[in-house]
């Protein structure tokens, strides 16, 4: 009986000696799978941008049925991981998308500058942005193999260290990018509401690519050349817009 | 001492120029979804070469 007892009050001690660690978020989210991190924005993008387009005045039964597919595939997509393993991801990232357009394309108004206000719209880009985000570039859990290493190539070794202030260049493009999408979702003509679109686009990756460059250039092994001779490099472009810069201001004050 | 100074100007003047060259581009495009042709290539202009400066500030010769 004593012995019993013993026994009892040891697995006591070691259940509570045994709790599991709290493990970091990123830790958390690679212990899923993919297609299930991935599920999380899909469904998001989904309730956003196609079931208000199959449910909406004019949307036919097989647009609703098409939309509940993309569901079911991500579902499928989500359940089958572990035994397809990346397969399955195929699975949830082709199933919505191709349901997606097929009922944007059975219903073409829904998603028209009338029916589509700004804060949706941009929440539907976000939403698909980040499901294309969790499914090529899904969180991937601490120590997967157990010498650490996820790739089975060589180790890549950095052939610099990343400085603090590169976050401040990045992240002050992405916020400008960004502020850019938000214009131009109340245009009615849909051939100019789609060149504002292309417009913005262009302009957000030339910011982003412009601030990459600025960034990287602090970087560079070989010294750079000095302010002045910078300067005079940039000199042209300057006195250009300084150029533009005056006849605008020619052109308005008249 | 001195070059670190220059250089944290040079990158100052680089930033101040791509945000510049951002708000362009946002009144470019608010010009363009208005129909506003002629502001809206203005201002694309202007954001194109400021882009274009902010790089060759800090890196004579490369491609935006």
């Amino acid at each position: 009986m004593s012995v019993e007892l013993g026994t009892e009050a040891d697995e006591d001690e070691v259940a509570e000696t045994t709790v599991p660690p709290v493990r970091p978020i990123f830790a958390r989210l690679g212990a899923i799978g993919a297609a299930a991190q991935a599920s999380v924005p899909g469904l998001y993008a989904w309730a956003v941008t196609v079931a208000p387009a199959a449910w909406s005045r004019g949307g036919s039964l097989g647009a609703k049925i098409v939309s509940i597919a993309g569901l079911v595939s991500i579902a499928v997509g989500v359940a089958m991981e572990s035994q397809w393993g990346a397969r399955a991801r195929y699975v949830s990232v082709w199933g919505l998308t191709l349901t997606s357009a097929i009922v944007w394309l059975l219903v073409p108004n829904a998603l028209g500058p009338l029916r589509l206000d700004a804060p949706r719209g941009v929440a539907g880009m976000i939403g698909w942005g980040l499901f294309a985000l969790a499914s090529a570039a899904p969180a991937l859990g601490a120590n997967a193999e157990p010498s650490g290493r996820i790739v089975d190539d060589a180790p890549l070794r950095p052939r610099a260290p990343i400085r603090r202030g590169d976050i401040v260049y990045i992240g002050s493009a992405i916020v400008i990018a960004l502020a850019l999408q938000v214009v131009g979702w109340r245009v009615t003509i849909p051939e100019r509401a789609l060149l504002v679109r292309l417009v913005t686009l262009a302009a957000a990756l030339a910011i982003i690519g412009a601030a990459t460059t600025v960034s990287l250039a602090r970087h560079t092994r070989t010294p750079l050349p000095g302010v002045r001779i910078r300067l005079r490099a940039a000199l042209p472009w300057i006195v250009f817009l300084a150029m533009l810069a005056a006849g605008g201001t020619l052109a308005w004050s008249r | 001492m001195k070059y670190l100074r220059e250089m944290q100007l040079a990158d100052v003047l680089a930033v101040v120029l791509l945000v510049g060259a951002g708000v362009s581009f946002w009144l470019g495009s608010a010009a363009l979804a208005r129909a506003e042709d002629l502001k809206a290539l203005y201002w694309l202009l202007v954001g194109v070469v400021t882009v274009r400066a902010a790089v060759q500030v800090v890196r004579p010769g490369a491609k935006a």
